[in-house]
């Protein structure tokens, strides 16, 4: 069979290339002068979001198209992406280790220059520089949204049981005390996924460390087991703190993912749920009722040292090779105007990372946002472990009844393998 | 497995002309070729580029310079490999001998007269057609929802926290559904292997009274010998490369309690980018388990019956 050639060909090409190939391949556009943007999503639960936030920016710019690109296990795909030297244009991921580290690896545009970068609040700009870059000076992620994670609280089980919002390390015991004698489950945990013990890891550790723990602990290298912090010395009273809410859970708490503790905290079968802003959107998908409340992990007996944690839960990064940088620029400009920011964090109970956004109106996130407003924030410290110390699957065998002892020896003693086995390029 | 012993031998010694037309034709050579080509592409010049980026130290993505060795000699101070091996051994080894028992056991069954034999193998077939991955889903409801609920209606105690949860049972969830889904591809080597064997054997062990057991151990397992050691090859090979079945069923977990040497390879090459490091590790399992079917091979084949 013969095609004549032209917009006919071109058409059965397209579709004979299917559409992960029509995706990167611009050849495929209707128009020659329409360009399209490769756009990297990761978050599963903003699909439909980032969706309507397309929808306008097409309108509002009918010369580009933007193509919205959603996969599960975004962390893999982008690295297996980036092996094949196929760079989005424009992506989102979540502000943790794992970004830091494609940062420093030069894969991401300098967007220092734009506008939008000097109206981020300084707090969260500081989270994300932190995380990694190219260079000392360049800016390589704009902060799309922030979350916090505290403990969430049934506000109705708490009246019910006479129960005050704890604001110290013992009123937190006490009230998890009162539940359980009660019988109602303290907190609802949900062991089967590894990653949920992080929460709790992250706001006890970090409100109890020394400061500058990590920093120190990069300094030493290899030798952590000699140095003067080490997670052996300076970690045991978070992680048994930790261990010490983890014995508040209900039984069967091995066999419960995240998807099942998001149900059961909607439907009132615990009190507390240790995990962010970011749960409360599935919380009311299974309940559109359930009445959330929030407050930080008191993590001392003294109220004036306590701190949320908060994280850049989407970070917006351009492609560094990207062939359409005015395009991309223009979408990013697009997405950080502070319309479309303020509608996703009402959308999404998220906090606006803009200096100029408004204050949070979600009742769940009332308990958070005034220490989001005073800067009493922290980053999140899990984001300054290497991406190959698997911190999940350790604190999931800690949680399940391990030894603090063990846990701690383990961590010091990956720390000092992986800094012995990385060994940096030669910069020319 | 002598051939040169069974080729009739020819009266008188052939004329040099025939000798000379023995030789194969250039036409066989041209016809293999494409197949050498792809598999270079496709297989050899891929292993050969892992076995260069495991000199480096590549993330997977930007910039890398050489370190020799240095990947190497870390590799056996990593405690977490260690473990990584023992359990990848410890599950082979069980899910091997488990699954030619089991195997050997239902191919004897469908070999003799029984009613729906064709159907029988069929279904005994579909595991090995299935995604693993899509059944490992499955078996994860199963062994987390399924099992626990009807235990605790059944009132047995020991049954009603899912095997998955605990780090000291939950490989015996992978080895239960590895073995599973391995069994019906031995299956069907066994059945090619049972309908070797000459019924007139039978017959007259069943005329000088041996009886079943007897008849088992005196002909049928030495008789399929070359089919019980590609099975136990096979199998042990597949099994130390288990992926899927972890990853769909427990993911490593809980803890690292499951985490085999490819799971673990794939999660520290891809996820913790350190995908020299991890190819490093790669190219050492690659000479490990070829040197453990090479040496299995010879073992076994050394007891295998000849005839």
């Amino acid at each position: 069979m013969k095609l004549p050639p032209g917009p006919a060909l071109r058409a059965v090409r397209c579709l004979a290339g299917g559409t992960a190939l029509a995706l990167v391949l611009s050849a495929c556009a209707p128009q020659d002068d329409v360009v399209t943007l490769d756009f990297f999503q990761f978050k599963p639960e903003a699909v439909a979001d980032f969706g309507a936030i397309i929808d306008r920016f097409e309108a509002a710019n009918p010369g580009i198209r933007v193509v919205q690109n959603h996969v599960p296990d975004a962390d893999t795909a982008i690295r297996t992406l980036l092996v094949k030297d196929k760079t989005p244009d424009v992506l989102t991921l979540n502000g943790n280790g794992r970004y830091g580290e494609l940062a420093e690896a030069c894969v991401f545009a300098d967007l220092s220059d734009l506008p939008v970068v000097e109206q981020v609040r300084p707090a969260v700009g500081d989270i994300i520089g932190d995380l990694g870059s190219c260079s000392a000076d360049e800016v390589n992620a704009v902060p799309f949204s922030n979350n916090a994670s505290g403990i969430l609280y049934n506000k109705d089980l708490f009246e019910q049981h006479g129960v005050e919002v704890p604001t110290t390390w013992d009123e937190l015991l006490a009230a998890a005390q009162t539940f359980e004698d009660a019988g109602v489950t303290p907190f609802y945990t949900t062991l089967k996924d590894a990653w949920t013990v992080s929460p709790a890891f992250v706001n006890l550790g970090g409100a109890l460390q020394p400061e500058g723990f990590f920093d120190r602990l990069r300094a030493e290298g290899l030798d952590v087991a000699s140095g003067e912090v080490s997670f052996s010395q300076d970690y045991p009273e978070a992680m048994e703190k930790l261990t010490t809410l983890y014995g508040f859970g209900q039984d069967g708490a091995a066999s419960r993912d995240y998807n099942a503790g998001n149900a059961a905290f909607g439907a009132g079968e615990s009190a507390m749920y240790m995990q962010g802003s970011y749960a409360i959107p599935a919380i009311r998908a299974s309940n559109p009722d359930a009445n959330i409340g929030s407050f930080p992990y008191p993590a001392t007996n003294s109220p004036e040292d306590t701190v949320v944690v908060s994280g850049v839960d989407v970070a917006v990064s351009v492609g560094r090779d990207t062939e359409h940088p005015e395009e991309a620029r223009r979408f990013v400009e697009f997405l950080m105007s502070p319309e479309v920011v303020q509608q996703y964090a009402e959308d999404q109970s998220a906090f606006s990372p803009l200096a100029t956004g408004a204050e949070t109106t979600d009742p769940a996130l009332a308990g958070l946002a005034p220490y989001f407003d005073d800067n009493r924030i922290i980053g999140f410290i899990d984001h300054q472990l290497p991406a190959s110390l698997p911190l999940p699957q350790y604190l999931q065998e800690l949680a399940l009844g391990g030894s603090v002892e063990d846990f701690l020896s383990v961590m010091d003693r990956e720390w000092s393998k992986i800094a012995a086995r990385t060994i940096p390029n030669e910069k020319d | 497995m002598s051939t040169d012993v069974s080729r009739p031998a020819r009266p008188g010694t052939p004329p040099p002309a025939l000798r000379q037309d023995r030789r194969v034709p250039r036409v066989f050579y041209l016809m293999v070729l494409p197949a050498v080509a792809l598999f270079a592409v496709f297989h050899t010049l891929p292993l050969l580029t892992g076995m260069f980026f495991s000199l480096t130290n590549y993330a997977g993505y930007g910039e890398w310079s050489f370190v020799g060795l240095q990947n190497y000699a870390n590799l056996f101070g990593d405690d977490r490999i260690y473990g990584a091996y023992g359990f990848t051994f410890l599950f082979a080894i069980v899910s091997t001998i488990a699954v030619n028992i089991i195997a050997l056991a239902v191919a004897i069954a469908l070999n003799g007269r029984i009613r729906f034999k064709t159907g029988f193998r069929g279904i005994f077939f579909i595991p090995n057609i299935l995604s693993i991955l899509i059944v490992g889903y499955v078996f994860n409801y199963l062994f987390s929802n399924s099992v626990p609920a009807i235990a605790e209606a059944l009132g047995i105690t020991s049954l009603t926290t899912s095997i998955l949860a605990s780090p000291d049972t939950a490989w015996i969830g992978v080895v239960i559904l590895s073995v599973w889904q391995a069994a019906a591809f031995n299956i069907i080597i066994y059945l090619a292997g049972l309908q070797t064997i000459p019924t007139e054997l039978y017959e007259a062990a069943a005329l000088d009274g041996a009886s079943p057991w007897k008849q088992f151990t005196s002909i049928t397992f030495p008789m399929i010998g070359a089919f019980f050691t590609i099975n136990m090859v096979l199998s042990l090979k597949n099994f130390l490369q288990v992926f899927d079945q972890i990853i769909s069923l427990t993911a490593g977990g809980p803890g690292t309690s499951t985490e085999s040497i490819s799971v673990l390879i794939y999660r520290g090459g891809f996820q913790g980018g350190e995908y020299g490091y991890q190819t490093a590790n790669a190219v050492i399992y690659l000479f490990v388990i070829i040197a453990i079917s090479f040496i299995q091979l010879r073992i076994l084949q050394r007891r295998e019956a000849s005839f």
